[in-house]
């Protein structure tokens, strides 16, 4: 690329939107003979880098004395133009400039750009500090800014339901699962800054072992992710990323405080991020929050025993020189949560007396005690990441990642045995990837890589209880590649993968051992595209199939389920999981309007679940319902619907769905735990004045929950009756000097509604929480 | 290519020798504590003025497989005479890890109750039952169990229920027949239904 500056005038533009003040250079130039007049040129700008689409970036026909701006998918059209040829110079900041020479004959040129960024005052190609963010054609959705600032306070679960697709499902309050298109636990997957999170997510009431204080971005894949993040990633990955380590000198401290009137709940977080002088390069981030909630109330009465008590930590360290990128980062997180006296069953009848009962015998009071059963978690996670770019198209990646769950469960029991954990689980993983990007200035680039997962399970002694899981080993090894092709608007993927997987477990059962040794292997393609239909218009579409290996839990199961008073048998025959999601988006981003829609088909072969056998087990204690896991073919499908308009500067609205259907194709019937149709629509009003960018905003939401009317064969109580919930929300931001200061209340559940939710499987036990205020500050300085 | 390799074998002795953890521990046999396997019901005759009568002879239910699919637990057909009285005490024993489970009921006398149930007492009551135990607490490890004179009926059922963590002072709650014992919250350790026959 030449970088010539003759005849430059400097222009400089403060973007309002962005905030990002961008110096433009603009040529001078000669003009052309021109006929056809009717032409426009189109095109698209991207990172070289990692091909990111590049908003704001200027384009400059010189012969025309026309510009055009790029959009935030980097688009952009000069239009009007006679046939001839033009010189296009294109910029941005920090980035080597484009100068480009093209032929105008037809209506229908365009041309991909691809920027290389310049780090300013070296003559280098390195993009400092720059996030590796995700590069698929799948329909992606994120959780950032002002609505992740609305979402503190909330768990993982809880903020990505504001996510249209997205849902939860949850074991009371404190602990929920998202839910991508129907799918949760093993079946998506939540990546910790780039490594994939290994806890015990196969159980229900297993909530992610992640602190979403510690992201500055959630972002939500929606397609099947098999081959790039490995199996499980059928249904979605949740990527929870931190911001960026500054690579100049800088300090930044924000601080976060949330309140809860109901189950009086504090939270706070503290985030610190600088950068050395002296080391150009290197940057660091640490962070931590605290949270306590006691006892919540469902309107009527108080829900015993559900306080939560959090603890995070997280740091990272990184530096990065023109070649060369290191980073090393830790992240803690340690939960103590309490699970709601009344569900923890004895036998099958007390589980029937308290359906029938519809809520909690006792009325309760406000405390914050976390007494049996609880459950305590502890998760930790290591990670060193580097990067070497080989050449200016080639880099290496290398990762190792580290993580520790330890997962101790407690129940109501007798005497000492109360102090003792009934399940005590330690979940080792070493996970390693290694692999390469190659970025051309012709229009390909792709990944290929190797990826190990190795992972070592054991139950501590001393619980008195036959583990519910045996000890066991696991190594996944996974060799893939990745294509991406991108001309003009339209970009195309493929990629392919080949998995290889052992499991050995071993357990004691009655003084008895009994050990296994299973092999698993799949191999996960999938083919992408995205077209820009028009500058405002994009579609995508991504077929890929996806897999994962039957858990350790669904093969070896085995125990009393006190939450369901239930007998859950594992079968080590089961297969693997394999699947096909198919999925579409249509994106539309117009002045006043932003229209989303997401279908997909996901037809799935040998889905797991687990069914009730219509069998009991007879014991001193009293009877259990039965369940084991079986396999059939199912078809899921469905739709997502988001939605924005703008009436005048001061009102707008929104409006977000999904709809999703979920069918065992075997037995023609409905699979339990499928979210019901959701909608969810607001209006809101700005404060701000024209000429003040700040946020100033009331918004009153409602959200509308169907029943379930695809309701399964069995299930221990009918699906909830329908509900509809009011929320308010103001949020202010205000100048304090050169800080900024947010503050945001909000009232959720304003009527106090008595509901219970199909999702959440404490609604054989309990009506939801009741109204809440709560109060959200947050200070940059 | 030489690096790469290079790089991947660091990584790979880096993983496995920084942590300890590159394989499970061996499993360890558990002896399950909260199991009950063995239920003995005790009846000692007494009279009138609360003394002894003959010798005192016991009925059992037990289940020694524990979790263990497809297997019922055995119980005995409780024998009683009509229109005697007997004092009843009830003996809790987990056979796996040879612990006596009366002892720690005893001790958490404050948060479990049996409640004695079924046709035996309600719906064709002749029997009737009266705490008795040692201490202050309502518990039922020790009851005066008296058989009607003339009953209806000469066999029936007696549900014994053993309820933790449930509200003492839930109104009813003293009634050793108390049907509604799920209001007083908590949940059943133990939910046994013998046959009895008078004779």
């Amino acid at each position: 690329m030449l970088v010539n500056k003759i005849n430059s005038i400097y222009v400089c533009i403060v973007n309002l939107k962005t905030g990002i003040l961008v110096t433009l250079t603009l040529l001078l130039g000669y003009k052309t003979q021109a006929q056809n007049c009717n032409l426009s040129i189109r095109g698209k700008i991207i990172h070289l880098e990692n091909n990111e689409p590049i908003e704001a970036a200027y384009v400059w026909v010189l012969e025309a004395k026309e510009g055009a701006i790029t959009d935030q998918n980097g688009n952009f059209t000069v239009k009007n133009l006679c046939s001839g040829t033009y010189t296009l110079t294109i910029q941005y900041l920090g980035h080597k400039e484009i100068k480009d020479t093209i032929n105008l004959e037809s209506s229908t040129f365009s041309k991909t750009y691809r920027m290389e960024e310049e780090a300013l005052g070296l003559q280098s190609i390195e993009v400092h500090g720059h996030r590796d963010a995700v590069q698929t054609t799948t329909a992606v959705s994120a959780l950032y800014g002002e609505d992740l600032l609305e979402s503190r306070g909330e768990n993982l679960g809880e903020s990505l339901k504001r996510i249209s697709g997205v849902s939860t499902f949850s074991t009371g309050n404190s602990i929920s699962k998202p839910v991508i298109h129907g799918m949760h636990s093993n079946r998506i997957m939540i990546m910790n800054n780039g490594i994939r999170l290994e806890g015990q997510q196969w159980g229900a009431e297993h909530a992610p072992e992640i602190d979403p204080f510690l992201a500055d971005e959630i972002t939500v894949v929606k397609g099947a992710e098999t081959v790039r993040y490995g199996p499980e990633a059928m249904g979605g990955v949740i990527l929870v990323n931190p911001a960026p380590l500054p690579t100049k000198k800088i300090s930044k401290t924000s601080l976060t405080l949330v309140g809860g009137l109901n189950g009086r709940m504090g939270n706070a977080n503290l985030v610190h991020v600088g950068g050395s002088e002296k080391i150009k390069g290197l940057g660091y981030r640490i962070q931590g929050s605290a949270k306590r909630s006691g006892n919540v109330k469902s309107p009527d009465y108080f829900q015993v025993n559900t306080g939560v008590s959090e603890l995070n930590l997280s740091s990272s360290v990184g530096y990065s020189s023109s070649k060369l990128g290191v980073e090393a980062y830790y992240s803690l997180f340690h939960t103590e949560l309490g699970i709601l006296s009344d569900s923890h069953t004895g036998n099958l009848s007390d589980l029937e007396n308290i359906i029938e009962n519809g809520r909690p015998f006792a009325d309760g009071e406000f405390s914050y005690e976390i007494v049996n059963p609880k459950q305590r978690v502890t998760h930790q996670l290591a990670k060193l990441k580097s990067h070497y770019h080989i050449s200016e198209s080639w880099k290496l990646n290398f990762q190792y990642g580290f993580q520790l769950n330890h997962r101790q469960e407690f129940d109501k029991r007798r005497g000492n045995l109360n102090e003792k954990a009934s399940l005590d689980l330690e979940l080792y993983t070493n996970t390693i990837d290694l692999y390469v990007n190659h970025t051309h200035k012709n229009e390909l680039s792709g990944t290929w890589g190797i990826n190990f997962i190795q992972q070592a399970n054991s139950n501590v002694p001393g619980t008195g209880v036959t583990p519910l899981i045996p000890n066991y080993d696991m190594l996944n090894t996974g060799l893939y590649a990745m294509e991406k092709y991108s001309k003009g608007p339209l970009e195309m993927e493929a990629g392919v993968r080949y998995d290889f997987s052992n499991v050995t477990t071993a357990r004691y059962i009655d003084e008895e051992l009994r050990a296994a040794d299973l092999d698993y292997q799949n191999f996960s393609a999938f083919l992408g595209g995205l077209y820009h239909i028009s500058p405002d218009l994009t579609f995508n579409s991504n077929i890929g199939s996806a897999w994962r290996p039957p858990n350790v839990n669904e093969l070896f199961s085995e125990g009393l389920h006190h939450g369901a008073a239930a007998v859950e048998i594992g079968n080590p025959d089961l297969k693997s999981e394999k699947s096909f999601k198919w999925i579409n988006e249509l994106q539309y981003d117009g002045q006043k309007t932003h229209l989303e829609f997401t279908a997909y088909l996901n037809p799935i072969n040998d889905y797991i679940y687990l069914n009730p056998t219509g069998e009991i087990y007879v014991s001193l204690r009293g009877t259990y319902n039965i369940y084991e896991y079986l396999q059939a073919n199912a078809l899921f499908y469905g739709f997502d619907f988001a939605g924005s308009y703008e009436f005048t500067d001061k009102l707008s609205a929104y409006l977000k769905g999904s709809i999703v259907q979920a069918k065992n194709t075997v037995e023609d019937n409905y699979f339990p735990f499928i979210p019901p149709n959701r909608m969810d629509w607001g209006i809101s009003y700005d404060f701000a004045k024209d000429v003040d960018a700040r946020t100033n905003k009331l918004t009153l939401s409602n959200v509308l929950v169907a029943q379930q009317k695809r309701e399964p064969d069995f299930d221990i109580a009918p699906a909830p009756p329908a509900y509809a919930l009011f929320n308010v929300a103001y949020s202010k931001q205000l100048n304090i000097g050169t800080n900024k200061l947010n503050l945001g209340l909000q009232v959720q559940n304003i009527l106090n509604t008595n509901y219970k939710d199909y999702m959440n499987r404490f609604r054989y036990f309990t009506y939801d929480m009741g109204r809440n205020f709560l109060l959200k500050i947050n200070y940059e300085f | 290519m030489n690096t790469k390799h290079k790089v991947y074998l660091i990584a790979l002795a880096f993983a496995s020798c920084t942590f300890s953890s590159c394989t499970s521990e061996d499993p360890v046999p558990e002896n399950d504590g909260e199991l009950i396997t063995d239920v003995t019901l005790t009846f000692q005759e007494i009279d009138a003025s609360g003394n002894s009568v003959g010798a005192p002879f016991d009925f059992t239910a037990s289940d020694a497989e524990g979790i263990e699919i497809g297997s019922t637990p055995t119980v005995e057909t409780v024998m009683l005479a009509k229109g005697k009285t007997y004092q009843m005490t009830i003996d809790v024993y987990n056979a796996v890890a040879g612990e006596d489970i009366t002892e720690e009921i005893e001790a958490e006398g404050d948060e479990h109750q049996f409640y004695f149930l079924g046709s035996a007492f309600t719906s064709s009551p002749f029997l009737s039952y009266a705490y008795d135990d040692n201490g202050e607490e309502l518990i039922g490890l020790k009851g005066i169990v008296t058989v009607q004179q003339s009953p209806g009926f000469n066999n029936a059922n007696m549900q014994i229920l053993l309820r933790h963590a449930l509200d003492k002072n839930y109104p009813g709650a003293d009634n050793p027949n108390f049907t509604n014992y799920a209001q007083a919250g908590g949940e059943s350790d133990l939910d046994i239904t013998f046959p009895v026959v008078v004779e």
